[in-house]
């Protein structure tokens, strides 16, 4: 799956991103939501019932983007900037 | 001197801690994002060498207002949540009372927000609080919304304007709002594969256009860059569809292609749908008032469905029905940058004067005359872009998830309504079935709630009311909230400038 594109133009130094597990290359300044889109993530949690969720604002106001970042539960991926070793796990059957 | 807090750090925001600077007082503003400018500015990361904000026709005024909180009379407090407001009654020896109207009266009121930030949770006293907490996107739930790949008009231009990404394509726009167009030129400007344009009206022809010049002189630049944006999107051979909508969006795990429609003469879909291939589908028909931190800081509201449901009452002068609490921008409605500008002058001159500054009678004249100038262009563009009320209903399904925190479709919405005919508010459908209940804490589901609420019962919007809303008003874990203290000072900057 393709997909989002990063755009020619100069970033932040790279830092790596674990989640659940697997290393994502990101940019320091890049939005945790932004580095996993960028890396083919399409699926940021399941609700209950096994549906794929992703962000849909990016403003911080719908919550679909939830994950657990360096244990914290209910991180808003799109309000969090990567860092390098932080540890996602994303969740699943959150509602 | 006690600092006036600013929620908000887009154009009202950053136009009030502007004059409250120049009036001495000091300013703690607070905003979500790591660095100022609201939605319409949003800046790239400052780690990103080079990257600036983009800022197109008519608004060029933001480059310098993004740069206000670098001002040494304001703290700028980036990746900051405004979690609510503390209303205490304080008696005669400076302690503490309880929190609200109750109780006799035996000393000054104590005003405080609840702060979430790099820092932890701390509670802040003020010396006013200014909600200039902007608006978002007005969600229209229709089958396969939910899926991965469907994002709203504001997220896409972000991911473009300040992440510097693109999402991929082929990419259907669908909505009503000026700005999709705007979004749509800046996607095809950095090379993004967009197929189709689909708009619900028809574009605005020379003869609207020459019809709303009269109102809006000094904002010709602006109408010439959406038509320089619609220009462009021709040429980049952009299929720009009116009168139409995306009715659906289908695919195994993700959006893989869209159902567009033609709308009859009443705006409602002619149900002949053609398939089209999408990887995205951006979402775009207007905006609606962020009023909870004004909710839970007990500001009176009224419903006003032109200017994207309920907003926050004032005098006119950004002063509301709750002691020491203003507004200014989007929460007092839909009105775009401009206006919201503007407000935020006049809101920051009214609490320059309560907390005792000098404010001169010319300042007051221009500042007024400002908020009526924005305010006849907004009501312009408003009535061009007016998506079809009948519309925002019209696509969902019985299965199509209306509250998409707590998976309620809007069939079991229906039969909560049906079984229990004395309902009669919102509050008393979000007990019944959950809508609203989930952690985006109704933000996307009310304004469908109550629709179909008024639906069935026959009733008005503003009898319908809404859900209140209680600290804090965007959730945390637990653990956050048990380390909660109180802090005299005001939090060190929270985000990279
Ligand atoms: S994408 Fe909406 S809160 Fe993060």
């Amino acid at each position: 799956m393709s997909g989002y594109r990063r755009l020619d133009v100069r970033r932040g130094k790279p830092v790596q991103v674990t989640v659940d597990g697997e290393q994502i290359p990101a940019h320091q300044g890049e939005t945790l939501a932004a580095a996993l889109l960028a890396a083919g993530v399409d699926e940021f949690r399941r609700t209950r019932t096994g549906d794929p969720r992703a962000p849909l604002c990016h403003m911080g106001t719908c919550f679909e983007c939830v994950l657990t970042v360096d244990g914290a539960p209910l991180t808003r991926a799109c309000l969090t900037p990567v860092r390098d070793g932080m540890v996602v796990t994303r969740e699943a059957g959150q509602s | 001197m006690k600092a006036v807090t600013i929620v908000g750090a887009g154009p009202a925001g950053l136009a009030a801690a502007a004059v409250l600077d120049a009036h001495d007082v000091p300013v703690l503003l607070v905003d979500e994002q790591p660095r100022p400018g609201g939605q319409i500015f949003r800046q790239p990361p400052a780690s990103f060498p080079g990257a600036e904000a983009a800022y197109t026709a008519g608004y060029g005024w933001g480059r310098d207002l993004v740069t206000v909180p670098e001002r040494p009379g304001i703290a700028f407090a980036g990746s900051t949540t405004a979690l609510g407001v503390l209303h205490e009654r304080v008696d005669e020896g400076g302690h503490g009372l309880v929190a609200g109207p109750a109780g006799p009266r035996t000393g000054p009121d104590r005003l405080s927000v609840v702060l979430r930030g790099p820092d932890g949770v701390r509670s802040y006293e003020t010396a006013a609080l200014l909600v200039a907490t902007g608006a978002y996107d007005m969600p229209v739930p229709m089958p396969g919304w939910t899926l991965p790949g469907v994002v709203m008009a504001g997220a896409a231009q972000a991911m473009v304007k300040s992440q510097k990404m693109v999402p991929p394509g082929p990419i259907v726009l669908s909505g009503a709002h000026p700005l999709l167009l705007v979004a749509a030129d800046q996607l095809v400007r950095s090379g993004a594969e967009i197929s189709e344009l689909v708009l619900t009206r028809g574009l605005p022809g020379p003869r609207e256009a020459w019809a709303a010049l009269p109102a809006v002189p000094g904002h010709v630049a602006m109408l010439a860059e959406l038509g320089a944006s619609v220009a462009r999107l021709l040429r980049a051979g952009v299929r720009i569809r009116t009168r139409s909508t995306v009715v659906g969006a289908t695919g195994a795990d993700r959006v893989q292609a869209v159902q567009i429609d033609r709308l009859d003469p009443h705006g409602q879909p002619a149900g002949r749908p053609r398939t089209v291939d999408a990887a995205t589908l951006v979402l775009g028909y207007g905006f609606q008032p962020s009023t909870e931190l004004a909710r839970q800081a007990r500001c009176r509201l009224h419903h006003d469905a032109m200017a994207g449901g309920w907003v926050v009452d004032h005098d006119g002068t950004g002063r509301t029905t709750a002691p020491g609490v203003y507004v200014a921008g989007e929460p007092t409605g839909v009105a775009g940058a401009e206006a919201s500008r503007a407000e935020g002058v006049l809101a920051a001159l009214s609490i320059v004067a309560d907390l005792g500054g000098a404010v001169s009678a010319r300042q007051w004249r221009d500042a007024r005359r400002g908020v009526r100038a924005a305010a006849r262009f907004s009501r312009v563009v408003q009535e061009l872009f007016q998506v079809p009320p009948a519309l925002l209903d019209a696509l969902a399904t019985e299965e199509t998830v209306v509250c998409r925190c707590e998976l309620v479709s809007a069939g079991k919405l229906q039969s909560t309504l049906d079984r229990n005919p004395q309902m009669s508010t919102v509050s008393a459908v979000k007990l019944e079935c959950r809508a609203g209940m989930g952690p985006c804490q109704g933000r996307y589901c009310e304004a469908s709630v109550s629709r179909a609420l008024c639906a069935a019962r026959g009733r008005r919007p503003d009898q319908a009311g809404y859900a209140a809303a209680h600290l804090p008003i965007k959730p945390v874990p637990v653990s956050d909230l048990a380390t909660l203290t109180t802090d005299p000072d005001a939090p060190a900057s929270g985000g990279v400038r």
